[in-house]
């Protein structure tokens, strides 16, 4: 518990809020890395995700992939997991915990995408005012 | 002290109509409707259409050196970007301009703007001096017009120059070679009566988080231009600051600037950039110096 919250603080993380109701198990989930940095539209990253969960509660939580209709992966009576999720992401997505079978998101953290280049390339242009420097 | 006052000044104001625009800006921002905030997506989606509006702004600390003799450089503490693209009309940061073709693989532009040479003049100091400036940063003996030396101190001002209007032609065309931009630009002002032409090369290389966009590029400018920037003229001549004609020639430049990706908004940023002046400015008794250089690291929000 200890040792995951200073992994998470050390590598400032973005660490999911809770979304549970009052009967449901709170959760935490941990996803590094959260951006995918790419040239074009039609560029993509191949990532590889390193996703870890706690909770308060033992049960039966799965770990879910926006972009797919079944878990990742599924664990029984555990009060914490880890997984690593090898991935090309072309769009953003939203990894998120849920009990087994169920469609709440306990907990959830989104991965976004930053295309650096535009449809219109006068956004690339560079002025030259003397304050533009960048 | 006053030059900082007054950047300060600028910035303040600058910084006030960056936030009149965002607040304006946002309305017309694709911003997702208020749903809740998991929304599944699908590899199908399409890409959202970007904004009309380009709004950032970077704070950190930079620099720009001036070339100019008894001025100071400038300091860059805040880098404000205030951008609009239309279907044919743009404003980009002061450039105003109309878009005539925008093609696969070119998009050309008639563009307005002012010239970059005039920043140098904003802001000198009077000094007194008993040598005479030579060009290259060096100093030689004073003489008069007929020749005889002068030992009296002599009062030495830099010129004025006043901003000149410039109208031309942009085109930017890129690939996955890289990107080059082709300028010409003229006088239509009636203040340098001159013109200028650039050509500008740059590329990008993203690695994890990282992106680095190095360039080289060169502007031509005419004798008439540089000769209203760097010239002494004969009503300006003196024996500390001897009457000058620069000609025609080429700045050469070369570029780097460096990005660090927090978030899509937030980035770490670090820009490097150096201008060799052309040897007929760097030969002027007005240059102290034959380059510019700049630099810029800090934060930069992207609206």
């Amino acid at each position: 518990m200890r040792r995951l919250t200073r992994w998470s603080i050390t590598c400032g993380l973005l660490v999911s809020l809770p979304v549970a109701a009052a009967d449901v198990p709170a959760a935490r989930l941990i996803v590094k890395p959260l951006l995918c940095v790419t040239e074009s539209q039609s560029s993509v990253c191949s990532m590889t995700f390193d996703i870890r969960w706690e909770s308060d509660v033992a049960a039966q939580f799965c770990l879910n992939d926006s972009a797919q209709g079944a878990p990742l992966q599924c664990w029984t009576s555990a009060l914490s997991g880890r997984h690593r999720h090898e991935r090309v992401v072309s769009e953003a997505f939203v990894y998120w915990l849920g009990l087994q079978g169920g469609v709440q998101h306990l907990a959830e953290v989104k991965i976004e995408v930053l295309r650096l280049d535009s449809s219109d390339r006068r956004r690339e242009r560079r002025s030259r005012h003397v304050w533009d420097v960048l | 002290m006053l030059r900082s006052c007054m950047q300060a000044y600028e910035n303040a104001l600058k910084f006030a109509a960056l936030w009149a625009v965002v607040s304006l800006a946002h309305g017309q921002a694709n911003d997702p409707p208020a749903t809740p905030s998991f929304t599944p997506t699908t590899a199908s989606a399409p890409a959202p259409a970007e904004s009309h509006w380009r709004l950032g702004a970077a704070f950190g600390y930079g620099q720009r050196s001036n070339p100019l003799i008894q001025s100071e450089d400038i300091p860059v503490l805040v880098d404000l970007d205030i951008a609009w693209f239309g279907r044919r009309w743009f404003f980009d940061n002061g450039d105003v301009g109309f878009t005539l073709s925008d093609g696969d693989r070119a998009t050309t532009s008639l563009v307005a703007r002012l010239n970059s040479d005039r920043v140098f003049f904003g802001k000198t100091n009077t000094r007194y001096v008993n040598l005479a400036y030579a060009g290259n940063g060096q100093t030689a003996g004073m003489v008069d017009a007929s020749g005889e030396p002068v030992t009296e101190p002599v009062e030495v001002q830099p010129p004025d120059r006043d901003y000149a209007v410039e109208l031309g032609v942009e085109s930017l065309i890129d690939g996955n070679w890289g990107a080059i931009t082709l300028r010409a630009f003229h006088d239509v002002s009636n203040t340098h009566e001159g013109y200028e032409l650039g050509a500008y090369y740059s590329w990008r290389w993203i690695a994890g988080r990282v992106s680095l966009s190095p360039s080289v590029g060169f502007a031509y400018k005419s004798a008439a231009l540089n000769d209203y920037y760097w010239g002494v003229h004969a009503d300006e001549a003196s024996p500390a600051l001897p009457e000058y004609h620069p000609g025609d020639g080429f700045n050469l430049e070369g570029g780097l600037v460096a990005n660090y990706h927090i978030t899509r908004h937030l980035r770490f940023a670090l820009s490097v950039n150096y201008e060799r002046l052309s040897d007929e400015i760097a030969a002027s008794p007005l240059a102290e110096e034959d380059h510019v250089f700049a630099y810029f690291s800090g934060l930069a929000w992207t609206f």
